[in-house]
Order: C-alpha cells, then structure tokens, then sequence
C-alpha cells in the first residue's frame, strides 16, 4: 500500500516537473531578471549597478511617458468603441444566418491568425497617397486622405486594421453569449408586445453583460499590447502620436541602449493596464443569471 | 599506408580543433556579402589556423538593433561591419568594442597602406580609434534629365529658389511633385534630408558640437534650411506621401540618395537610368556658385568586438583585407560604393571606375562629404529631430523659426 502511494507521489512530481521546470525556465528567471533590472542600471555589458528608485522616479519626469500614455488612451477611445459595435454586429448578422455560418466565421478568423507584419505592409500600401483606396477616393472626389500621415487619422487608421483583425475572434465571443440567451425569454417579451428595439435594449443588450465585458476586458490589454501595426506602417510618428507602451519599451531597451528603464516603463504600464480593467469591472460587470 | 592514414586523421583533427574561429557579420546587402564571401574564402585558404566564418547580420529593423540584441544574450560575432560613427561611439561607451590602436603600430601601419590618416580622425572616441572605417558614401540628388529636358532645362537645379520655379512648371498637386524633400520617418532618415541640406548651405560646418555636446544648427543656415523645407510643403511643391518608386514612375523630378542605388536600378529601371543627372543638394540662392557644394557621407565601419576569441588574430585577418589595393577594387567591383580612402581619385588602381559616370559623380565628391556628428545618443538625437522638427514642418505646425528653436532646445535635453 505504502509502495503504492509512494509510486504515485513519485508519479505526481513527475507530472509537476514539467510544469514546473517551465514555469522557473520561462517565467521566474525573467520575473527575477526583472526586478533587478527595474532597480538597476544595466547597458547589456557588465553587471547592473544598483540605483534604488531612481529608475521609478525618472518615469514622472519623463514627457515622452507622458506623451504614450495619452497616445493609449487616444487608441482605447477609438478602439473600445469600434471593437465593441463591429463585433457585435458580426454577432448579430452571425446569428441571423441560415447558410454559410461556418464559412463566414472562418473568414473572419483568418484575420486573427494572419502574420502582422504582413498585412502591415498590405495596409500600408492599400492605404498609401498613390494606392487603390486613394486613387479610388481621388476619382470620386478631387482629394487624397491621409491615411497614416495624420495624427489623428494614424490611430484611427490603425484601430480599423486591429479592429479588422479581432472582429472575428470577439465577435464568437459575443455570438457565444448570444446563443446562451434562452429563447423562451425572447418568447415572452414579444407575446407582452415588446418591439424587437425594446427587446434588444432591455434583454438582449444587458443579457449578454459578461460577453461585452470579456471584450471590453479584451480590447483593454489589447490596447497596451499593440505593437506590429504602428511599428511597420507609421514608426511610431507622425509627431509620436502612435508611439504605444510596447514601441517605447523596444526603443529604449534597444535604441537608447537602456533596457532597466524599458522595464520601468513595462511594470508601470502593466500596473495602468490592470488598473483599468479593474476599474471597467468594477464599474460596468453584472451579475446575470438565466431563471 | 595504415599509419599514414592515421597520421593524416589525427593532422586532420588537430588543424581543425586548434584553428582559431572567428565569427563575422557583414551588412544585409547582398552586393557586401558577395565582397565578404569571396575575401574571406580566399583568407581561408591562405590561412587554415585561422578561419572566419561569414554571416549576414541576422533580420531586424536595423543592424544597430540586431547587434545589441546579440550582445544582450551573449551571442555577438567577434568582427561586423556596418557599424555607423554614432553606433560606434555607443558600444564604446558600453565597453561592447576593442580599440583598434590597442595594436600599436600595426593600426598605423595599416592606416597609412590605406591610405586614412585623415579620414580615421573623424572616427575618434574618447581618444580612441574603435571603428576601421570601410567606405564613404556622398549623398547626392538624382534627377530626372529626362523629364528636364522635356520642361527646357539642360541642367538641374541648383539653389532654392531654382526649385520653386522648376515646381511651377511640374508640379500638379496629388499627381506630381518637383522633388522629395524629407526621406522619411526612421531616425537615419534625416541624414538623408534636414542633415544633408543643413551641410550643403553652411559649408559642411557642424549641426551638434560634440565636445560641448550642444545642439548648433539655430542658426542662419539651420534657419535657411527650415524655411526651404517649410515653404515645399506650404506651396505643395513636394507632399508627405509620394508613394512607391516616385522617381522612377516619373511623381517626382528630383530625390537624394547614395551608390548603393546604383545597381539595383540599373537592374530594376534600365530605361529610367541613362537619364539621370547627378548634382550635389540644393542650396540657398546666397550660396557661391563657385564653391564646392558639401553634403552628408553615410560612412560605415568594421569593429571588433570586445569578448573577440581572439582579437590579435581578428586584427590580422582586417589587416590582410585592407592592406591590399585589390581587395578595394574588388569592393568597388562589387558594390560601387566609394571605399574610405584618400586617393581614390589619384590612385591608377581606381582609373577605371572613372568611367562609369554615376561613380566619377560620387567619388569626386568624397572630398565634400561630411560624417554625422560623433555623438552617443544619434538615434535619440534624430527620433528628436524627427518629431520636433521635420513632422510639424511637413504638418506645418507653427512658424519655421519656433520650429527651429523649440527641436534644439529639445535635442539640447537629450545631449545634456
């Protein structure tokens, strides 16, 4: 008996060294790596040299910090929307389909596993001053839009290409809560005269709460994490406006050959992106129960 | 015979276990990486003790990036190539490259065979020479002699005000412009366009004094060259976005750019290439006609690296490359690029490329062509000028002079 529960202890640990042995390899050498680095000065040759808060302190001071953060919050007030109503529709239109639903989904999809750089320079191009979409725009109306080369209309341009390329992926999301709903409320509501309008504002839209906040949860990191896109088509520019968290990072660590800052600017922005996740439960999550 | 086969074996085994091996990286252009593969091969032979293995520095946005990363994770090559003066003067303040005059005379040595005794001094840090300079590139503009000729011109452009009236004649808003006036977004772009311009109307002077580490170029010049930018994109004499391949589709009369151009658009636009005309950058209407016309030289070197296996070894396999006159003409052959030295227009080794126009026009201006400023912090100096002087002067944010002063004030906050 004793030999057996030994065996399976042993079979156990056999199990969790895998695990483990990954998860130290992969995610405590770096965590460990991260917190000397973050209070330390280290240029890639030599040993950190230990500097305390001086690296957190600089981060207040530092108006290209700034500058990205407002640039975050600019790309979260075009993509949160955007994200939100585009898959939500895909949704909607999704449901309402009788044929091809596989088909369609799958196309969708493609978008999401497609490689970034890639459709970067497909976009880049399709959207450049002497490309389809302007030559298009031009024979219609006598001027060009400047796709990328606009402050506002670089984030805007590049919410539309992130946004192409989540639809598909947040809109399953959202069409999975869909599909939850029991019809038989839907049923009851139209039987007391509720208007399709009515039912989508009161039943549908707050039933499907926990979907739209995985999204807007979703949409959320997705921000902060957005990197392909600016840094093949606009470089950050024009006047830095596309500069995100992960381009300010990859330039300091490697351009201004100051990796224990970037590390600074990494833990800062993960702090201010589970910040406001929390605060978009907080605020916006219901509890919704089925009865 | 079995003994002698044994012999043979274990000759075999020894050479290739104590042979000294040396990792070298050169540019991704394959034109540099045939250069390298043919010398290199030839230095094995001669020398099967030490051998060099050669290799394209690995895929990245630039090589600079591509180098640090490997010195990162501690797999940087012992020798590379393409190392900019800015880049070099980096790694030397990380302790990440090996000063060459650490060799003594033999660094001497090797510069006076080739020639550069000059040209190494603007290379020097920190009192130190860390980068073997390889080639010179002079900036130069291309012109459409076609397009020109067709518009009444037998010559290109020459000052500011040449090209607005050219543009007069040319130019259609969203169709066509006279010229591309800013090269582009990544911070070596504006090597290429403000750097370039600024060398052109003040007689090469300097934009960055490096020993006080302060920003110059508010000054005359500085303003000039602002206001000549500011004016295209005011005037619609040239746009922010001109697509692919302007100059050769004929949306632009008149782009920068350096020799290694040259044989891509032989191949690529053979028709385009018998009508360009060569002319230095312009300059503003005040500028001497008589005066030689400077410009930026995109100037790359070799460095060796600090944890080299074997830096001796490494020191000697750069010596046999550049001692020899041939191997510089080999290089020429190859890439058509201007190599670093001072006689390239008196040596007979070189006589023969004199007669390709396009490489006459780049190494007689060699003598004009001057390295940016030997500073540490040139990525972040240029992302600086990047955004606080070229973008609000395409997007015409604010008047050229506030412009002017508002980017040095900001590049002064990083060289402080």
């Amino acid at each position: 008996m004793a030999s057996l529960k030994s065996r399976e202890k042993r079979f156990g640990f056999g199990i969790l060294a895998a695990y483990l042995t990954h998860t130290a390899i992969f995610w405590g050498y770096p965590f460990v790596w991260m917190v000397m680095l973050a209070f330390s000065r280290w240029r890639f040759v030599g040993k950190p040299s230990f500097v305390g808060l001086a690296n957190f302190l600089r981060i207040f001071q530092d108006s290209n910090f700034i500058r990205v953060a407002l640039n975050t919050l600019n790309f979260l007030a075009y993509l949160i929307p955007m994200l939100l109503l585009s898959s939500l529709l895909f949704a909607i239109a999704l449901s309402k389909m009788r044929y091809f639903k596989t088909f369609v989904v799958m196309s969708f999809l493609v978008a999401n596993v497609s490689s970034g750089v890639a459709y970067s320079i497909m976009f880049a191009n399709l959207f450049a001053v002497n490309g389809p979409v302007n030559r298009f725009v031009y024979s219609l109306f006598g001027f060009t839009i400047p796709w990328f080369n606009h402050p506002q209309l670089a984030i805007f341009s590049i919410c539309l290409i992130v946004t192409w390329k989540f639809i598909g992926y947040y809109g399953m999301i959202i069409y999975a809560g869909l599909q939850a709903i029991p019809t038989s409320v839907f049923e009851a509501a139209r039987m007391d005269g509720a208007s399709n309008w009515k039912i989508f504002w009161t039943i549908t839209l707050p039933l499907l709460n926990p979907s739209l906040i995985t999204v807007t949860v979703f949409a959320t990191t997705l921000t902060f994490g957005i990197f392909t896109e600016p840094y093949m088509i606009t470089g950050g520019g024009p006047m830095m406006r596309t500069t995100t968290f992960l381009i300010y990072m990859y330039d300091t660590a490697f351009r201004r050959i100051n990796p224990s800052y970037a590390t600074v600017v990494a833990i800062v922005a993960a702090a201010m992106s589970f910040s406001l996740v929390m605060i978009i439960r907080r605020i916006f999550e219901r509890e919704v129960a089925f009865v | 015979m079995r003994r002698f086969w044994i012999f043979t074996l274990m000759l075999v085994v020894v050479v290739t276990f104590a042979a000294t091996k040396l990792v070298f990286w050169t540019a991704p252009n394959p034109l540099q990486e045939e250069f390298w593969k043919e010398v290199i091969s030839e230095w094995n032979r001669l020398r099967p003790d030490i051998q060099i293995e050669v290799s394209v520095i690995p895929a990245a946005a630039s090589s600079e990036e591509a180098i640090l990363t490997a010195i990162a994770a501690g797999t940087a090559p012992d020798i590379s190539e393409n190392i900019f003066s800015g880049f070099a003067a980096q790694l030397a303040e990380i302790g990440a490259i090996y000063p060459l005059d650490n060799f003594k005379e033999d660094f001497w040595k090797l510069v006076e065979t080739r020639k550069m005794r000059n040209i190494v001094e603007g290379w020097k840090v920190k009192g130190h020479y860390y980068v073997l300079p390889i080639y010179s590139n002079p900036m130069l503009f291309w012109w459409r002699g076609d397009l020109l000729k067709q518009l009444g011109y037998d010559r290109p452009p020459r000052t500011y005000s040449e090209i607005y009236e050219l543009s007069s004649k040319f130019t259609k808003p969203n169709e066509r412009y006279v010229m591309q006036v800013i090269a582009g977004r990544n911070w070596w772009d504006r090597w290429f366009d403000f750097i370039t311009y600024y060398y052109a109307a003040s007689g090469g002077k300097a934009y960055i004094d490096a020993e006080k580490r302060k920003a110059v170029f508010n000054n005359e010049y500085g303003l000039k060259v602002t206001e000549f930018i500011y004016k295209m994109f005011k005037e619609n004499h040239t746009a922010v976005e001109l697509g692919t391949n302007p100059f050769y589709f004929g949306t632009i009369l008149g782009k920068i750019t350096g020799p290694w151009e040259i044989n891509w658009a032989k191949e690529t636009f053979p028709e385009v290439m018998p009508h360009v005309w060569l002319a230095p950058p312009p300059v503003p209407d005040d500028y001497p006609a008589d005066l030689p016309v400077y410009t930026f030289a995109d100037t790359k070197g070799l460095v060796i690296y600090e944890n080299c296996k074997d830096k001796k070894a490494a020191f000697e396999f750069i010596s046999w490359v550049f001692s020899n006159v041939e191997h510089d003409v080999l290089w020429i052959e190859k890439t058509r690029m201007p190599p670093a030295r001072e006689d390239l227009v008196t040596n007979p080794a070189f006589a023969k490329f004199m007669e390709d126009r396009f490489f006459k026009a780049y190494a007689e201006a060699v003598p004009y062509a001057v390295p940016p400023a030997l500073i540490d912090k040139t990525i972040d100096v240029q992302l600086s000028m990047t955004t606080h002087l070229i973008e609000p002067l395409m997007h015409l944010k604010g008047e050229p002079k506030d412009i002017l002063n508002n980017a040095v004030k900001e590049v002064n906050k990083i060289l402080f």
